[in-house]
């Protein structure tokens, strides 16, 4: 009984055994972890959460400075703000499905040849990614109009008699952006496609599977992080263009961003702008949310996550 | 003028306002719209007003009321005179952004009164004409805004634009048939109509300068309405088009004082420099954007063979349309928000 | 999974695989026994690798047939060959749990899915994860994973089963039961198994022949006991088990060593510059005046001892400056006869236990 409790003793003297040092030790080392992290944190909240916050708050105030719900109000009763927004998210999403039917295929012929051959040809990818937004949207005007080169040309070859409307409409805003945005899904795709092992192709078709099935069986899956990753970029990218709908929609095709340069310089009112900022951002995330639900089960598995 | 640039050009403005340092008390800054508009003001206004007065002038570009709607309201005024359309003068009037112009000192005998005001004055015009392709109409293209409403008569491509409400509804107001010297105060709801009309057969909205020009030089549009000013750069380029000021919109650009500007003395004395009639009659030696002091016309200083192609003058001022910017300043925002629901269908 | 009646023979003749103009494998025939464990064994580039790849069908011959049970194979697609196989890094699909991987292959099949339950479950219970079917692969150890890559290689009873140095990611202990595991489960199923390694002790260990590949040729095809005790080249003298090389010349049907004959059973290649083997095992020390029958007797200076616990090495060097090495167990009556660096033994060979191989 005495050995019992003595032995007790021993252990508790143990266990307490330069624990204070250690303890402030854990306790100093998250500080300076903090500390570390406060410079980035800072300027998240700056730059970041603070607009964003103010954003919000001066959606609610009206011309006069009073509280309201004008801003957001103007949003139902203004049938071109619905259209608007209508139109942004139909750009968003088609220029997305078609960078996806576009950039799959292409990553993946990038992903097969070899090394050298796919910077080489990643080079004509990104290429374009360092001319101006503008510079490249005005080529596709001259391309695409009805003077155009395409339009000439099919004409001189006799293919249509009457040119095709290809800009200054829906159809123009979607090809110049669509090619704007192209390498922002080839870049992830190419990236999660390279880092599949072929032994997992091989053991795919070992196993049986055609090589159709080993494709949508093993390569696809796991070149859905990639995939995920290039349309979330797109897509939001999309939802925010400006300079490409405004010279290829001539006009026609208004998107939210073009909506908010009009209505800020429209009212004597930051708020007016706020609220389609606030509106878009909500739809966004919303969106977003409901994606990662969708992709996530599948996605997160390969990301171990 | 290009409102397109507006977000591009905010950024730019905002950082160069952030590092403007105070100005001596003889230097002042002046901003307009940039491009060759400002070069042409430069030469025929700022340099001439530079030197008559020994003072600095440094110039800026500007995209509008906006950027002078954020400089006085966050007490970070750096321009001492901004250029605007005389509709946002009138708008900004209403807003309170700018200081009472001392007409002491400017003097404004020769403007238009509606274009005098207690905080804001005119300083050019402009005006929004028909153009048309020459190789597509020959010399029988549509002269009048009814012409370029009658599609059947005038089949083509047409083009609007499509972010200044002011301008298009006035001129489907003319095409609607109210005749010239009853357009203002505009009916609305008649020019909204009338808009309605030809909706369907407009194939682009612009929404720049630049692209009205663009439009019309590539061929992508038989017809447009336009700027004088662009209209005139494509013929002296040789572009195959007509135009006239055959109920053209007459409208102007006007002066302002910040509310708070540094140098609001010097500013005054320089604005009433740019109004006197021999300043103002250098403007048309370089673009074709007209005079608001139309005394500009008796200096002798216009060679009588440029007087036919000057927006504001006497002869074509007569066919044309004066844009009242105080009816705007009240009926702008409905006008516009109508007028998007309107064409962005 | 079927039992040894129905396994199958491969048959490989004529193979050539040249990746421009450097030859990776030189017209190689190779016989596979039905129900047979073969083991490839070479250094890395000897051309083992690519010789299993050609018979997934991963990688095209220029050259050769590959039959098996008499069927041309060489032409077919990887994935009408209905051969196992069980890759280096397992290649376990890392979006699929233990049960679907393994399940992948049936699927392919179109395999009920009652009877894929029954076939995956047994699977399971062979390589005894039974009731982990729901983990992820992430989740599973590294000898875990390897057992689940075997179970899916086998599920579907193929033809064949490939194995591409299956153990070479687990630590050496783990290797080692794996080995006994995985010979135990091959006689259990008796499928014929080709088994590509780099390591000598595990080929020996585990195959009941080894082909030890050089340069894109078999140098030896032989059971492991043969292969040790009678290799042919220097090569693989060398690759398997530790050697000591004595040059010698053979002529007039006798091996000269320093001017002594050297007493062998080995055959004699021809005449010219050859090697005898002896494996350090085999070598001993003579005792005072004990000389045995037909031994060969060699002068020798003793370079170094190391004491292993259960043996010990001794480095001695012969009159022509060769090195030989020798290894006992620390026995009361060896420990006594343990020479010190410096002294002058005597060194002897038994006749049969030596072997004469020629350079290459």
């Amino acid at each position: 009984m005495t050995a019992q409790v003595a032995d007790m003793g021993v252990l508790a003297d143990r266990g307490a055994l330069n624990s204070a040092r250690l303890t402030q030790d854990a306790r100093r080392e998250s500080l300076t972890f903090l500390a570390l992290c406060s410079p980035g944190l800072i300027l998240v909240g700056l730059i970041i959460v603070l607009p964003i916050g103010w954003l919000f708050w001066l959606s609610f105030f009206d011309e006069s400075g009073a509280l309201s719900g004008a801003n957001y109000a103007r949003f139902f009763e203004q049938r071109s703000y619905v259209r608007t927004f209508i139109t942004t998210f139909q750009v968003a999403f088609l220029v997305t499905g078609l960078t996806v039917l576009i950039g799959y295929p292409l990553s993946y012929m990038l992903s097969q040849i070899s090394r050298r051959a796919a910077a080489i040809c990643m080079i004509f990818v990104i290429l374009p990614f360092w001319t101006s937004v503008l510079v490249r949207t005005y080529a596709w005007l001259v391309i695409l109009q009805r003077k155009g080169l395409v339009n000439t040309w099919l004409m001189d070859l006799g293919v249509i008699d009457q040119p095709l409307p290809l800009a200054h409409n829906f159809t123009g805003v979607i090809i110049g952006m669509t090619h704007i945005l192209l390498p922002f899904m080839v870049l992830p795709l190419y990236g999660s496609m390279k880092s599949i092992d072929t032994d997992y192709l091989r053991a795919g078709m070992n196993l049986g599977a055609s090589p159709t099935a080993t494709f949508w069986q093993i390569f696809f899956p796991l070149s859905l992080p990639g995939l995920a990753a290039g349309i979330i970029m797109v897509f939001v990218l999309c939802l925010g263009f400006f300079v490409t709908p405004a010279l290829m929609g001539g006009g026609n095709v208004i998107m939210w961003a073009m909506r908010m340069e009009q209505t800020t310089s429209l009212y004597a009112n930051w708020g007016a702008g706020s609220a389609l900022g606030v509106v878009l951002l909500a739809v966004t995330l919303g969106l977003l949310a409901l994606f990662h639900r969708l992709m996530g089960a599948r996605a997160t598995s390969v990301w171990g996550g | 003028m290009t409102k397109l640039w507006m977000g591009v050009l905010t950024a730019a403005a905002l950082s160069a306002s952030a590092s403007g340092v105070a100005a001596a008390a003889d230097t002042i800054t002046v901003a307009s719209w940039g491009g060759s508009y400002q070069e042409a003001q430069s030469k025929a206004f700022f340099k001439p007003t530079a030197d008559a007065l020994g003072i600095t002038i440094k110039e800026d570009t500007t995209n509008g009321l906006d950027d002078v709607r954020l400089q006085v309201n966050g007490n970070a005024v750096k321009w001492d005179l901004v250029e605007l359309g005389a509709d946002e003068c009138a708008r900004g009037t209403k807003e309170g952004l700018f200081e009472k112009l001392d007409y002491e000192v400017i003097d404004a005998t020769g403007i238009d009164p509606k274009l005098v005001h207690d905080d804001w004055v005119g300083i050019t015009f402009y005006s929004v004409v028909l153009i048309y392709r020459t190789d597509v109409f020959g010399e029988n293209g549509p002269k009048t805004w009814a012409d370029f409403w009658n599609v059947e008569k005038f089949p083509g491509r047409r083009a609007l634009g499509g972010a200044f409400a002011t301008e298009t509804l006035t001129v489907a107001a003319i095409a609607d048939g109210v005749p010239l010297d009853q357009v203002y105060p505009l009916d609305i709801e008649r020019a909204l109509k009338s808009l309605e009309k030809v909706r369907d057969h407009v194939d682009a909205w612009w929404t720049s300068g630049a692209q009205a020009m663009q439009l019309i030089k590539d061929g992508e549009v038989d017809m447009a309405s336009i700027w004088n000013g662009r209209a005139s750069t494509l013929k002296a380029e040789g572009a195959p088009i007509s135009y006239t000021y055959d109920q053209g919109v007459l409208n102007a650009d006007c002066m302002v004082i910040p509310k708070g500007a540094k140098n609001k003395d010097v500013a005054m004395k320089a604005l009433a420099m740019f109004l006197k009639p021999e300043i103002q009659a250098n403007l048309p030696l370089y673009i074709a954007n007209g005079p608001v002091n139309l005394k500009a016309f008796e200096t002798g200083k216009i060679p009588a063979d440029k007087v036919a192609e000057i927006t504001s003058a006497p002869e074509n001022a007569k066919k044309q349309v004066l844009m009242d910017p105080s009816f705007w300043a009240d009926h702008m925002i409905e006008a516009q928000e109508e007028f998007d629901n309107l064409i962005q269908q | 999974m079927s039992a040894a009646q129905s396994a199958l023979p491969i048959s490989m003749r004529g193979i050539t695989k040249r990746y421009g103009p450097v030859s990776v494998l030189a017209d190689l025939d190779l016989d596979v026994a039905p129900g047979e464990f073969l083991t490839l064994l070479g250094p890395s580039g000897s051309g083992k690798t690519t010789l299993l790849m050609i018979i997934a069908g991963f990688v095209r011959a220029n050259a050769g047939s590959v039959k098996v049970g008499g069927e041309e194979i060489i032409t077919m697609p990887p994935h009408k060959r209905n051969i196992g196989m069980v890759f280096q890094n397992y290649a376990l699909f890392p979006h699929m749990n233990v049960f679907q991987n393994i399940a992948f292959p049936l699927k392919q099949r179109r395999v009920g899915a009652k009877e894929t339950a029954t076939k995956v479950g047994r699977a399971l219970e062979l390589v005894q994860l039974s009731g982990l079917g729901d983990r992820r692969v992430d989740q599973l150890s590294g000898g875990q994973r390897q057992r689940v890559a075997l179970a899916r290689a086998i599920v579907f009873e193929p033809r064949i089963v490939l194995m591409d140095e299956p153990l070479s990611a687990l630590d050496k202990s783990l290797r080692e039961h794996m080995q006994i595991e995985l010979r135990s489960l091959h006689r259990r199923l008796g499928m014929t198994t080709v088994y590509v390694t780099h390591d000598q002790r595990e080929a020996i260990t585990m195959s009941d022949r080894i082909a030890v590949m050089n340069n894109g040729r078999i140098e030896q095809l032989d059971r492991p006991e043969a292969l040790y005790a009678r290799p042919k080249t220097k090569f693989v003298a060398s690759f398997i088990g530790e050697s000591n090389f004595i040059p010698v010349e053979c002529k007039d049907g006798a091996v000269w060593y320093d001017g002594q004959r050297l007493q062998t059973t080995s055959e004699l290649p021809s005449a010219g510059q050859h090697w005898l083997v002896a494996r350090p095992e085999k070598v001993r020390v003579a005792g005072g005046a004990s000389n045995l029958n037909g031994a060969n007797v060699l002068q020798a200076v003793v370079r170094d001892v190391v004491y292993q616990g259960d043996s010990f090495l001794c480095y001695a060097v012969l009159a022509g400056g060769e090195q030989i090495a020798l290894r006992d167990y620390c026995r009361s009556d060896v420990l006594s006869l343990i020479p010190s660096a410096g002294a002058q033994i005597r060194l002897q060979i038994p006749a049969e236990d030596t072997t004469v191989v020629t350079e290459r």
